[in-house]
């Protein structure tokens, strides 16, 4: 087997390991990479820490293993391996009427990963995460052996696996059901609301009533306008209410425009001013109104820049999301942004929503709201992490795996209390030995060595 | 018409094939490892909705190939493109120590295409139609110490393809070399190469593609490979032999 020596990262760029890393083309070298490695399964790389980099073992990349095995074109149910992407499902079954359940915020996602993240959308207040719709799937665990697992088989070790940050074993393939729509297009309806209690009361107010519910704020805007933002509502249209011209192009093949930001800007173009000056010109360009977007636009925006993490430049970013508790949920989020101003952060894009429950063990959403950031990686920015952290442990809240570099393994346990002991169990049942390592697993204490 | 695919598991192959596959055209993969051709073609079927089928054929082993393309060409008759993407870099060094290495790298580079191509040629001159199309390689097109088995046995086949080039265009039959530069593939998986120069295998597939459309006969891939080439080839001999390439 080949191996690439790389210095290696989540999406944030931060932090960065030394890695030993390989692209196994299929089950039979994995088993052999298994015999002498502790490796770290990796898909695409975007989560945003270093959930998928291993400094101490092998990172084994699920690229190539990316074939469709089958499709109930009645059922919509799709059995695919892991290394299959959103994208690859998108382009294939939108037209079919076809469409993912969940989708998170871009389409260069696995679906070994987002089974490992149990991703969660903009509907997670009505559906859940991914993992509600993934009705079983093979994993090859520390023995070499391939365990197949759903909801009645293996159960434990399914909800140990969704979520499990990908420490349980390399998953292999999965059936997903699909969803069914009769166009590729969103009604969405924007509603701005002047601040944060106007806002949390409008959430509250509407989000049940749409299948996609999410709310960008404006972090920067003090006085009277703190907390303003941008509620933005939606649900898949149906064919026969699209104007003629949207039904005419619901059934082209669409082409997606893409730019790439080409490499690395030198500076941190990311101030405090370039990110006033984003936060006010969002929340004055947006309009109260309705229209419908295609999916594209409306699920993954950012798609639209490849590479847009290079804005951030060498140094990355940290994403920043925290769920916590309905009951007091907003004086929660309230005491975070303030700290965030406080320590004279902006954040380029802070978004709001409204979570339902979720069944994987360590699977981050629960019902609740959820609020995340992104921040450049600069002096003061882990410091003031640490910060949130705290204010989120008071409410009793959590912060998501997938976007985390900077838990340390007390306030990660402090924060999955209860949780993390019932993974622990499972994962030492299917992997004593600690095969699965990654860099996140060792610093949280999900894994010993 | 139908798109026959000799090497199913290369992701050229594949980008390529997709192309064909997204018209609707039959795809049918071959290839050695065991179900590994199955895979891309249900994968295939799923995807584009075109018919698909998986055959087993090894490079190396001359003398099932007669068997195999008459078969295959029984049963789907209609077969209009081929594309044989089989290879094996190898290791220089072995190679040098280690002579089984450079009869493999010879072989299935050179000798086991040769063996197809002229099993296919008769098929295809006989109806008076058809695309052959192989993928040779820019390192075909002039020796360097650091790969020069690999190189030759490309270099060989280049030459080949146009002596069947020749033979066959009375014929109407059309031969295709492509010769890709750096490719992010598994066979360069780990090799340190200048970033700038490597090509995704999309890409490459998409040239192999509109090249066998317009039946083209030799396609560097990308093209600037061809100004590279032929910078390196034109380096008179008694300073190329002093160079560290």
């Amino acid at each position: 087997m080949k191996f690439e020596e790389l210095e290696l990262s989540g999406f944030g760029k931060y932090p960065k390991a030394k890695c030993k890393v390989t692209r196994p083309p299929g089950i039979f070298d994995l088993r052999e990479l298994i015999k002498n490695n502790s490796i770290t399964p990796r898909g695409l790389g975007r989560s945003y820490g270093d959930a998928a980099i291993n400094e101490k073992g092998v990172v084994a990349e699920s690229t190539l293993m990316n074939r469709f095995i089958s499709f109930d074109e009645n059922k919509g149910i799709l059995k695919c391996e892991a290394g299959v992407t959103y994208k690859d499902i998108l382009e294939t079954f939108v037209l079919r009427g076809w469409f993912p359940p969940v989708t998170p915020g871009t389409k260069y996602v696995t679906m070994g990963g987002a089974i490992g993240s149990d991703v969660h959308g903009k509907n997670h207040h009505k559906v859940g995460s991914i993992s509600s719709f993934i009705k079983s799937f093979n994993i090859l665990t520390a023995t070499g052996e391939i365990i197949e697992c759903s909801r009645k088989k293996n159960s434990d070790l399914f909800w140990a696996t969704v979520g499990g940050m990908g420490l349980t074993g390399f998953i292999l393939d999965c059936e997903i059901q699909l969803k069914k729509i009769s166009s590729p297009y969103i009604y969405n309806k924007a509603i701005k609301l002047k601040n944060l209690d106007i806002l949390f009361n409008k959430i509250e107010e509407l989000s049940d009533q749409y299948n996609y519910s999410v709310a960008w704020i404006d972090i920067v805007a003090a006085g009277s306008s703190y907390g303003r933002g941008v509620l933005l509502l939606g649900n898949n249209a149906e064919l026969d209410e699209l104007p003629e011209k949207l039904k005419k192009r619901s059934k082209a093949k669409y082409i997606e425009k893409k730019i790439t930001v080409p490499f690395e800007i030198p500076f941190n173009t990311l101030n405090k001013f370039t990110i006033s000056l984003f936060n006010a010109g969002f929340y004055t360009t947006a309009r109260n109104g309705e229209d419908f977007q295609h999916y594209d636009k409306y699920f993954y925006p950012l798609d639209f820049i490849l590479d847009w993490n290079h804005i951030y430049s060498k140094s990355g970013l940290i994403q920043y999301q925290l769920n916590v508790p309905l009951v007091k949920g907003k004086e929660a989020i309230d005491k975070v942004l303030k700290k965030v101003v406080s320590y004279g952060g902006g954040s380029f894009l802070a978004v709001i929503k409204k979570m339902g429950d979720q069944e994987g063990i360590l699977s981050f959403p629960f019902k609740g709201y959820t609020l995340s950031m992104d921040f450049p990686v600069k002096k003061g920015t882990i410091e003031m992490c640490c910060e949130l952290d705290k204010i989120v442990l008071e409410y009793g809240g959590r912060t998501y795996l997938t976007k985390d570099s900077i838990l340390d393994e007390k306030t990660f346990k402090q924060m999955y209390n209860g949780i993390w002991e019932k993974w622990m169990e499972i994962k030492m049942k299917y992997d004593p030995k600690n095969k699965f390592t990654s860099n996140l697993g060792r610093r949280i204490g999900l894994c010993l060595f | 018409m139908s798109l026959l695919v000799l090497g199913a598991n290369s992701l050229i192959a594949q980008a390529a094939a997709s192309h064909f596959a997204a018209e609707g055209e039959e795809i049918i993969f071959c290839g050695r490892k065991q179900d590994e051709p199955e895979k891309y073609a249900n994968d295939f079927a799923i995807r584009y909705k075109c018919k698909t089928s998986a055959e087993y054929i090894d490079a190396l082993d001359y003398l099932s190939h007669k068997k195999f393309i008459e078969e295959v060409f029984t049963k789907t008759p209609q077969i209009d493109y081929v594309l044989i993407v089989f290879g094996y870099l190898g290791t220089q060094e072995t190679a040098q120590n280690n002579f089984n290495e450079a009869h493999r790298i010879i072989d299935t580079n050179y000798t086991g295409v040769v063996s197809v191509c002229e099993l296919l040629a008769a098929e295809f001159e006989s109806v008076k139609k058809g695309n052959i199309t192989v993928i040779s390689s820019v390192a075909g097109d002039r020796g360097r110490q650091s790969n020069y088995m690999y190189g030759s046995a490309k270099g060989g086949l280049s030459v080949y393809l146009s002596g069947l080039r020749n033979r066959l265009y009375k014929s109407g039959v059309n031969v295709l070399t492509i010769k890709p530069g750096f490719v992010n593939t598994p066979m360069t998986y780990g090799m340190p190469l200048p970033k700038l120069l490597v090509s995704s295998p999309e890409t490459i597939g998409k040239i192999i593609y509109r090249a066998m459309k317009k039946r083209k006969s030799i396609v560097y891939a990308p093209f600037f490979w061809w100004w590279i080439m032929k910078i390196i080839t034109s380096i008179p001999e008694f300073i190329f032999k002093k160079l560290k390439l």
